[in-house]
């Protein structure tokens, strides 16, 4: 194929009415190929599989971080029970203004603490 | 007589079987799926060694993601999610070395190795596809190669990059635009 013949192929691929598929065979048989060199596929299988080890480590370590996040999480939810617990021991109730420790405070006392009145 | 039983599998199956750790059925997705990735990461990073080293990340990375990939969409296409994704990010990563170690502009930071072959014609063609793609603002570039390398309609091209089909359509046009001028001068 000539160059300007080639040349108005590839603009002509990009017409929103062209067949791309089509059009991108014409452009592979006459020379734009792409592909990777030899032995490409072994390459990458001796790649993934002899870092095998590294990458049961990689999981192990992501294991026990989940488990140390786990238990973090665990001692946060025994925290806040034991909170709700005391809370309810001292103000005898779980409403919003025993979570505020405003539960035995009246309006007017509240309004005299934040006026100096 | 193996490998050609693993070449009638479905992608499905091949994608179960190498997650139960079978070595020949991974190879089969490389076999089935590397001209597909060098198309997208040689025409968007030219035809060059590090062009290899990103299609090998790329089946490394399919391999390492292989438990979230659920069948929904074709492993075609979340084979080339991935393989744009890392060709982006070495784009990103040139550019940054690039302005920070180097005069060099933006069109010469890559190289080429033309392959070998049969005729003059086709080494010319392949090198005029490489220096027009190099010459390309990257977000056209991107758009070029799905559709002129790979053959991807408007709809398959939004769908891969992730961009609405409207976005896609104007910069197919702008990007033809681009192309004529940049042909123009070569």
């Amino acid at each position: 194929m000539k160059v300007t013949d080639f040349k108005e192929l590839l603009i002509r691929s990009l017409d929103k009415d062209s067949d791309p598929a089509a059009v991108s065979v014409k452009i592979e048989e006459a020379g734009a190929t792409f592909r990777f060199s030899e032995g490409f596929r072994d390459k990458v299988l001796e790649k993934i599989y002899s870092s095998g080890s590294a990458v049961i480590r990689e999981v192990e370590f992501v294991r026990s971080l989940n488990s140390v996040f786990y238990r973090i999480a665990l001692s946060g939810v025994a925290a806040i029970v034991i909170l709700l617990i005391s809370i309810f021991i001292v103000q005898g109730s779980l409403s919003l203004d025993s979570f505020l420790g405003l539960g035995d405070s009246s309006d007017e006392s509240i309004i005299c603490l934040l006026t100096g009145n | 007589m193996i490998k050609e039983s693993y070449r009638q599998k479905s992608e499905n199956d091949l994608v179960k079987a190498s997650l139960d750790g079978d070595k020949q059925a991974f190879g089969e997705i490389v076999t089935r799926y590397q001209n597909m990735v060098a198309r997208t990461v040689k025409g968007m990073l030219g035809d060059s060694v590090y062009s290899e080293d990103i299609g090998q990340e790329v089946f490394i990375k399919l391999y390492h993601s292989l438990s979230d990939f659920r069948g929904e969409a074709k492993l075609s296409t979340y084979i080339q999610k991935i393989a744009v994704n890392l060709t982006l990010n070495e784009i990103k990563r040139r550019k940054r070395f690039f302005s920070t170690f180097s005069q060099k502009g933006n069109n010469e930071m890559y190289e080429f190795e033309v392959a070998d072959y049969d005729t003059e014609e086709k080494k010319e063609a392949s090198e005029l596809v490489n220096k027009a793609l190099m010459k390309m603002d990257p977000k056209f570039r991107m758009i070029v190669a799905m559709r002129m390398l790979q053959g991807y309609s408007t709809k398959e091209t939004a769908e891969i990059l992730d961009l609405p089909l409207g976005t896609v359509l104007s910069r197919l046009s702008r990007a033809q635009e681009q192309l004529k001028n940049i042909l123009g001068k070569l």
